[in-house]
This record gives structure tokens, C-alpha cells and sequence, in this order.
């Protein structure tokens, strides 16, 4: 018994010893929980991807979850946490809300290698640019995601017109009854694509189009992700205001459905940030690092999503979910490659949030009648 | 001698003691359970909805409320909906009720089983595997659009009356199984009388049958009414939203927009106020008019004629047709890939039965851990409730009588909700809140489905006759002893019937839970939102067909024990 406590405490100095690095101090927590409205496509791989890296780098178990929440819930959960989150990351939804989180001081600073940091440009598109990180280093972005439009290629051809390519081919009266959109009080890629929608016609012409578009809607949903749903199935012809990926999932999931990013559709950089009195903090730094590294944009990159850096393209073997992510987003491999035209501005888009909502509720949600 | 017979004297006084103790005991706890769980949230929510951030006390929520154009056509909406879907269910029911009761026809008894199984089709998938068939993209619009060349998809779901018809369909069972039951119960003395003096037909049906089953038919008119009411998962996949139920959800699940918060939980407390009203316009019709018998009566069935068999059997064959549409859609779902614009899938797969079961076998564990903890309780806490119902004069019995039949009307998404809003504090001793506890999901699904096990236990508790229990007490065995070796043996088939009913609507319990659950201890109803909500129908429709699978079980079993007394259970 003694020789054998012996013998494992002679073990245990000579592993110590060779080892002594990590076993003092291990890298990074065992857990790492995150809120977040991308969706479990994508957030789902992420965290895989992350937690067999961890474990291949330091042999460290992370334990990952995720709460999957709406971009108002998500940041509404994190305000009512006040500093004392159940998670350790918010990721996804409009940057301006970070700066918001950052201003209550509900966000600790991202602080990843210079490196990484730098291999992000600053910001994306003309003639407004669209920001990438924060100047002051509260959130980072992880990936490029545009907003376009989804439409059945069989139900277009039944129709009789030609496949739409931009925002105002959903205003054919042939689509009447046919398009489905989420409404823009419960979903931040419907809320920034009409934001672009008034930016781009100035704010009573974006209304009078807007309210072409509800006359062509035949259904309101209440969640973003199912519009593409509806229209991969072929319920409705065509979807308004949906993100590349989701559009990409149905796709990989066997329907026949097909997506544009029209002029000025906005693009987000997802945005990732680390909340103030997270748990796991070095596990949370860990992952926005690996996100940013060429394995990490590799797990965006097969899922519709664009590289958040100039560094890397989407390409892959012919046949591979990369490649057929191009051809699904109509060839592009970055967007860095071409000019991104953008006219949604931060600054104005904030000011008129609530009046946007509130001019939804009463012009179009209270009169909207099924065509 | 004296010695003994004091020694005696002091246990016998010392056990009747303990059995006078231990019942008042029994009724403490009870009665605290029910404040607790119960009574204090629907306070809790009522004061919300009278008061502003501050804590104030004000009418300016309902003012808001009654100024907003759109939600008074929500509630306008919801009232319609409710009357309607009452009306349509009913036609529907009684028909069927009729045709089971009284007629006698080839297959009578598969239908009087068939006829159940409208009832489990679970939250939401129900409406999903609706719309997979009669959708605008679904089979029945896809084969008219191949072989008749229409154009356009004919649009049967989206809007208020799909709403109507796929609660139809899903509701109408409820006021059949009332409906018999009171038709079982009828005298027939009464309708040999009526026909004695020469009512017979229409006027025997209209005068005599009708009045006779109204308060069967009314307590399942009232739950109809109640659930439709209350439903916001089909009207949200059919693009309605400007109903009451709908908007106090997607109110509520936002939380940024604090007034928007508020205005959800006004909604909440008023449907609330609704339903209770409703509830005691109810009873107190049906306390006027319950002529019934307690027992029930051998009804002599009528042989239809060929041509009468043919009709009955092609009608009940055309609503079965009808109401297992969502459940072929399901199942088409669950196993089909990339489905779309074609009659039926062209690709098969188990793939999604494999991820929720195999991968994710957490959602079946949960679902199983907190329905079964939640009937252990419905057990512990219902069946006392019915003794005293039954068995005592304790002051306090019409209000628990009242309580009991108010959780039935209470809309589940409201007691959610409430739960969130009184149970939000840390505790003493423990530090965190019961809401982030597991603990409170069993515990909310016991509130909600404690009334099946008290009225389980209730009714056969009626059919045991005291003199029994007189004649076990004559010889020595009083209070505990005697429920225990006699009236539990006589009432255990009741008990067990009342059990399973809340067992497998714990199951299938999608309101107050969704509102309740955190990660990790997500149901199979709660899976089923969470994969329809992250696009996989697929997966969703996987874990329906394991609910549903579940349900018709328990619901065989049920039958089994029960016969046709299930009804009752409803009432």
C-alpha cells in the first residue's frame, strides 16, 4: 500500500515536472456558454469546431452550450443579467447594439493578438462604410453575412417571370399574395433591409415601397428563419430580408432554393463580444480567436457565410459544401474581391429605430390584409 | 389491571391524537400548495397588469390597451375565433356523440377509439403537419395544381379560418366524450316519458335529450372556447397574429421594449379575467340545469338501416379522413427530405429521428423525469383534494372545488408567464431563484394538470358508498387505515385514470413550460419549438411522432381502464 502510494507520488513528480506549464495553470476554463441569434447551424458547428481544437491544443474538455435567443431577446437577457451573465459571449445582431451594451459597460474589451485584431480591416462598402470592430475594442466581427432575397426557381417558372436579381422585382404584381417577409419588430435582418429600403429612397418613397411589398406579402412570420423555410418548401414564391446562411441550410438540407444579395443589401459583420464578469473569460478569448483563425472562418466558410478578413477566400474541392456555397451565393468567395455598395447608416438608423417600429405597427401590421 | 387499561387508554388517546393531527396536517399542506402555486402568481400577474415600472398602482395600462386599435382587433378576433371554433365543434361533436351513442353500425367501436385520437396531436406540430397536406405548397394543392392545371394554390390555411379549421378538427373530440357521457347517463324513463305523451323525433331531441346533456355539453364547450382562446402556436405558424394569445406572446418574448413587456402582461392578466368570467357564467348555467343521474344508465342502441350505415360510416370515415391529416403530415415530415411542390416526399431518411433520439436524447428524458415527478405530485396533492371534496364538510370546500375547475380555464401561456413574474427572487437558504431551478417545471405542470387527477379520484370516490367505510371503521380501522385498506383498493382504477390523463397532458404541455424553461431542460415540446424555430421541421415532426406515439399509448391504456367514463375526466 505505502509502496504503491510511493510509487504514485514518484509518478505524479515526474509527470509534474514535465509538464509543470499546463498543469499549474491550465489555459483556459473547462466551459464556455454563449447567447446568440445566428442560429444553431451555425452556432452548433462553431462551438464543435472549437471545443475539438481545445481539446487537441491543451487536452482541456471544454463543456459548450448555447442559448438561442432573438437579437431584442438576446440583448434584453444581457441587460437583465446587469453584469452578471449566465454566459460568457453575445454573438450576433447589430453592432449598434454592442456599442449600447459597451456603453453600460455590460462588455469587457475583446483583447485577442494584435495579429488577429489587425487582420481585420476596419470597415466594409461605400459609400456609407460598414464598421468591422469597435474602435475601442468591445466587439469584434466574426463573419460576413449578407441580407438578400430567397426564391423558389420552380414556383418562379410556374409564375411565368424572370428569377428576381433585384429588391424591386418583388414588387411584380405576378407575386402578388406570394412573397413572405418577418416583420422588422421581431427581426434584425428584416429591421436593417428596411432600413436600407428607406435609406435608399428616401424616407416617404421607402414607405410607399415598403407598403408595395406588404400588398405582395401573403404572409407575416414571426421569426426571420422561417421565411426561407416557407419559401424552400414552396409555400410562398419569394422571401424578403434573409441572411446568406439560412437561406444555405435549406439548401444543404435538399430543397431546390436560390438566394441574391440585391444592390446595397446590408451586410453584418456578426459581431462577437465578451460580457462583462463572464465565468470563462480565457475560454471566450480563445474562441473569438480561433473564430478568426483559418480553421475557425472554415467553419463560416462551408455554411454560407464570407471570411471576416481579406486573408482568406471561400474555396475548396469541386463538390465540397464551400464550393457549392459559392455557386448558391452566385460566385462570390469574398467580398473584399468587389465593391460593396451600402447606404444604411449606423447613425441614422439608430435615431429612427423606434419610429421605424412604430410606423410598421400602424401603416402596415394594423392595415395589412392577406391579398 | 387499572395499570394496563390506563396504558391503553393513554395510546388509543395518543393515535387518535396522531389521526386527528396528521389529516389537519394533510389539509395544511394542501391548501398551502394550492396559495403557493396557484393563487399567489395570478395575483402576482393581476398586480402587474394594474401597475407601471414603478410599482404604482394605475388604469393606464387598460387605457393603453382599449385605445390600440389593433389590439381591440385582437381581442375582437380571438372572441370570434372562440365562439366559432365552439360552434363548428359542436355541430361536429354531437353528431358523433349521437351516431356512438345511440346508433349501432358496422365499426362502431373502432370509430368510438378513432375518435380519441384527434385529441393527442401535440402543440404545434399538429398545425405544421396541416399545413405540410393542406398547405399552399401541400399535397392536396400540389395535386390539384398537377391534374387540374389550376394556377394559383387554393390558400385553406393561412388566416383566421384556418386557424378555425384546424382547431376544429384537433377539438371536437372534447365535446364528443362530454356528450357521450352525459348521453350514457340520461334516464330512459325520461325519453320513454316524453314519448308516452307523444314527443318523439325533433321535439324529443330539442325538448328532452338536448337540456339533458347540457352541462356535459357545456363543460366541454367551456374548454374548447378556453384552449382556442388561449392557443398562439397554431395562429403564429398560420401568419395570424392579431389575435389575444399571439400578441401576448410575441409581446412577452421580446423583452427590450419594456412597454411592449407590460402591455403582453396586461394581455396575460386579461385573458385571465376572460376566461375566469367565462367559467362562471358556465357553472352557474350548469348549476341550474343538472338534471342528470349519477349513474349510468344501458342504453338501448338503435340498428341503422343498411342505407343509414353507409351514411354514418362514410361520415365518421370522411372527419377521421379529415382530422388525421396532421398526423400523416407529420409523419411524411419526419422522414421525408428536401420536400417540396411534390405529392409526397421523394427522399426518405431516418436521419432525423436518429438526431433527436440517439444525439439528443435529453429532450425524452426531461419530458419523461418532470411529467412523471408532476404526476407523483397530482397524486400526493389531488387525490386528498377529492377526499375532502367527497368525504368532508371542511369549510373552504366550494373554493376548493373552484380553484380545482379554475385551472382548467386558466390559458397556460398566462401561468408562465405569472410563474416568471412571482417566482423571480432568490430564495432563503438556497440563494437563487425557483425559476432558475428544474424543479419548478414539474412543479407548474402539476398545478396545470392537477385537475384530471383530482377528478379522477373524485368520481369513483362517489361511486364508493360510505357504508363501506362505516362498516371498516365499525371494526377499528378509522381514518387513514380505512382509506388505505378499503377505499384505495375501490378507487385505484379512478385514481390510475385521472393519473395518466395528467401524465400525458404533462407530456404534451407546451404553454407554461416554453415560457419556463432554460437550457438543458428543455421537454420534447419544448425540442419541438426550438427545431422549428431554428428551421428543422424535420427534426420537429420527428419528435411529434415520438409524442404522439407516447400519447395514443396512454390514451389506449386509458381507455382500457376507464370505458366510458373518460368524459368525465373533461367536465
Amino acid at each position: 500500500m505505502r509502496r504503491f502510494a510511493i510509487l504514485t507520488l514518484a509518478a505524479l513528480l515526474v509527470a509534474g515536472g514535465f509538464g509543470a506549464a499546463q498543469a499549474q495553470t491550465p489555459p483556459i476554463e473547462g466551459e464556455l456558454a454563449l447567447i446568440t441569434p445566428v442560429s444553431k447551424f451555425i452556432h452548433d458547428a462553431a462551438l464543435k469546431a472549437f471545443a475539438d481544437y481545445a481539446k487537441e491544443k491543451w487536452n482541456v474538455t471544454v463543456k459548450v452550450s448555447a442559448i438561442p435567443a432573438g437579437t431584442p431577446v438576446a440583448y434584453g437577457r444581457v441587460v437583465e443579467w446587469k453584469g452578471r451573465p449566465e454566459v460568457d459571449i453575445f454573438w450576433g445582431g447589430e453592432s449598434a447594439l454592442f456599442e449600447k451594451l459597451a456603453e453600460q459597460k455590460l462588455l469587457q474589451k475583446v483583447e485577442i493578438s494584435r495579429e488577429a485584431w489587425d487582420s481585420i480591416p476596419a470597415s466594409i462598402g461605400t459609400p456609407k462604410p460598414i464598421p468591422l470592430k469597435d474602435k475601442d475594442g468591445h466587439w469584434v466581427g466574426t463573419a460576413l453575412e449578407p441580407y438578400g432575397l430567397v426564391y423558389h426557381p420552380k414556383k418562379i417558372q410556374r409564375l411565368g417571370i424572370p428569377e428576381p436579381k433585384e429588391w424591386d422585382d418583388l414588387l411584380n404584381p405576378k407575386l402578388k399574395g406570394e412573397v413572405a417577409q418577418c416583420a422588422p419588430t421581431r427581426s434584425s435582418s428584416s429591421n436593417a433591409t428596411y432600413e436600407v429600403m428607406l435609406s435608399m429612397h428616401g424616407e416617404d418613397k421607402g414607405w410607399d415601397w415598403l407598403r408595395k411589398l406588404a400588398g405582395n406579402t401573403g404572409l407575416f412570420t414571426a421569426r426571420s428563419r422561417d421565411v426561407p423555410t416557407v419559401v424552400a418548401k414552396g409555400e410562398f414564391t419569394a422571401g424578403f430580408a434573409v441572411p446568406s446562411y439560412m437561406a444555405f441550410e435549406e439548401k444543404l438540407a435538399g430543397f431546390d432554393l436560390k438566394f441574391v444579395a440585391p444592390r446595397n443589401a446590408f451586410v453584418t459583420p456578426e459581431p462577437m463580444a465578451i460580457l462583462a464578469g463572464a465565468r470563462n473569460p480565457k475560454a471566450a478569448r480563445a474562441f473569438v480567436e480561433f473564430l478568426l483563425s483559418e480553421r475557425g472562418q472554415r467553419v463560416f466558410m462551408e455554411r454560407g457565410l464570407f471570411p471576416i478578413t481579406p486573408k482568406y477566400k471561400v474555396q475548396g474541392p469541386p463538390g465540397s459544401p464551400a464550393e457549392l456555397a459559392v455557386e448558391f451565393t452566385g460566385g462570390v468567395r469574398s467580398y473584399f474581391e468587389r465593391d460593396v455598395s451600402n447606404v444604411y447608416d449606423e447613425a441614422v438608423a439608430q435615431k429612427r429605430s423606434d419610429a421605424l417600429k412604430q410606423k410598421f405597427r400602424t401603416d402596415i401590421e394594423a392595415t395589412w390584409k392577406k391579398p | 389491571m387499572s395499570n394496563r387499561a390506563a396504558a391503553s387508554a393513554a395510546r388509543s388517546y395518543a393515535a387518535s391524537n396522531a389521526s386527528r393531527l396528521l389529516p389537519a396536517l394533510g389539509v395544511g399542506v394542501v391548501w398551502l400548495f394550492l396559495l403557493v402555486f396557484l393563487v399567489y402568481p395570478l395575483l402576482r400577474i393581476l398586480y402587474d397588469a394594474f401597475s407601471d415600472e414603478a410599482g404604482r398602482v394605475t388604469l393606464a395600462n387598460f387605457a393603453e390597451f382599449a385605445r390600440d386599435p389593433y389590439y381591440l382587433r385582437s381581442l375582437g378576433n380571438s372572441l370570434v375565433l372562440g365562439l366559432g371554433t365552439v360552434a363548428a365543434t359542436s355541430v361536429v361533436g354531437f353528431a358523433v356523440a349521437f351516431l356512438l351513442v345511440r346508433y349501432d353500425f358496422v365499426g362502431r367501436n373502432l370509430f368510438g377509439y378513432l375518435t380519441l385520437i384527434p385529441i393527442i396531436s401535440p402543440p404545434l406540430v399538429g398545425v405544421l403537419g396541416f399545413t405540410f397536406i393542406m398547405g399552399r405548397a401541400g399535397t392536396v394543392n400540389v395535386l390539384l395544381e398537377d391534374w387540374f392545371g389550376l394556377a394559383r394554390p387554393v390558400n385553406f390555411v393561412y388566416g383566421l379560418h384556418g386557424v378555425l379549421l384546424v382547431e376544429t378538427l384537433h377539438l371536437f373530440p372534447m365535446i364528443t366524450l362530454n356528450v357521450v357521457d352525459a348521453l350514457a347517463k340520461i334516464d330512459p324513463a325520461l325519453e320513454e316519458a316524453a314519448e308516452s305523451v307523444g314527443a318523439r323525433g325533433f321535439t324529443k331531441l330539442v325538448r328532452i335529450t338536448l337540456p339533458l346533456t347540457t352541462p356535459g355539453y357545456v363543460a366541454g364547450a367551456l374548454l374548447v372556447f378556453i384552449w382556442t382562446f388561449s392557443d398562439f402556436a397554431t395562429p403564429l405558424v398560420l401568419g395570424v397574429h392579431d389575435l389575444l394569445a399571439s400578441q401576448a406572446y410575441l409581446n412577452i418574448v421580446q423583452f427590450v421594449d419594456r412597454r411592449l413587456f407590460r402591455m403582453g402582461l396586461v394581455i396575460s392578466a386579461l385573458m385571465v379575467a376572460l376566461a375566469v368570467l367565462f367559467l362562471v357564467a358556465a357553472r352557474r348555467y350548469v348549476a341550474i340545469k343538472d338534471y342528470s343521474s349519477l349513474s349510468y344508465s344501458k342504453v338501448a342502441r338503435r340498428r341503422l338501416s343498411p342505407l343509414g350505415q353507409a351514411g354514418a360510416v362514410a361520415f365518421l370515415s370522411c372527419l377521421m379522413l379529415l382530422s388525421f391529416i396532421p398526423y400523416l403530415g407529420v409523419v411524411l415530415a419526419s422522414v421525408g427530405k428536401g420536400w417540396s411542390l411534390t405529392p409526397f416526399p421523394v427522399r426518405y431518411t431516418f436521419a432525423y429521428f436518429e438526431r433527436v433520439i440517439v444525439e439528443t436524447p435529453k429532450y425524452i428524458v426531461n419530458s419523461f423525469l418532470y411529467s412523471g415527478l408532476a404526476v407523483v405530485l397530482c397524486i400526493a396533492i389531488g387525490v386528498p383534494i377529492a377526499w375532502m371534496l367527497a368525504r368532508t364538510r371542511l369549510p373552504g370546500r366550494d373554493t376548493l372545488d373552484g380553484l380545482n375547475t379554475l385551472i382548467l380555464a386558466i390559458p397556460g401561456t398566462a401561468i408562465g408567464i405569472a410563474y416568471i413574474r412571482a417566482f423571480h427572487f432568490d430564495l432563503p437558504l438556497v440563494g437563487r431563484a425557483l425559476t432558475s431551478l428544474w424543479i419548478i417545471l414539474p412543479l407548474v405542470l402539476a398545478i396545470r394538470r392537477l385537475p384530471y387527477t383530482v377528478r379522477g379520484s373524485y368520481s369513483s370516490l362517489l361511486l364508493v358508498h360510505r357504508s363501506m367505510e362505516e362498516a371498516a371503521a365499525s371494526v377499528g380501522a378509522r381514518g387513514f387505515r380505512s382509506f388505505a385498506d378499503v377505499t384505495l383498493p375501490l378507487i385505484w382504477r379512478g385514481v390510475l385514470v385521472g393519473a395518466l390523463f395528467s401524465f400525458m397532458t404533462s407530456l404534451q404541455e407546451a404553454s407554461a413550460v416554453l415560457f419556463l424553461s432554460l437550457g438543458g431542460w428543455e421537454t420534447i415540446t419544448v425540442g419541438i419549438f426550438s427545431f422549428y424555430i431554428a428551421g428543422s421541421a424535420n427534426e420537429a415532426a420527428a419528435l411529434g411522432v415520438i409524442l404522439i406515439i407516447v400519447a395514443a399509448i396512454s390514451v389506449a391504456v386509458i381507455n382500457r381502464v376507464a370505458g366510458a367514463r373518460m368524459g368525465g375526466m373533461f367536465g
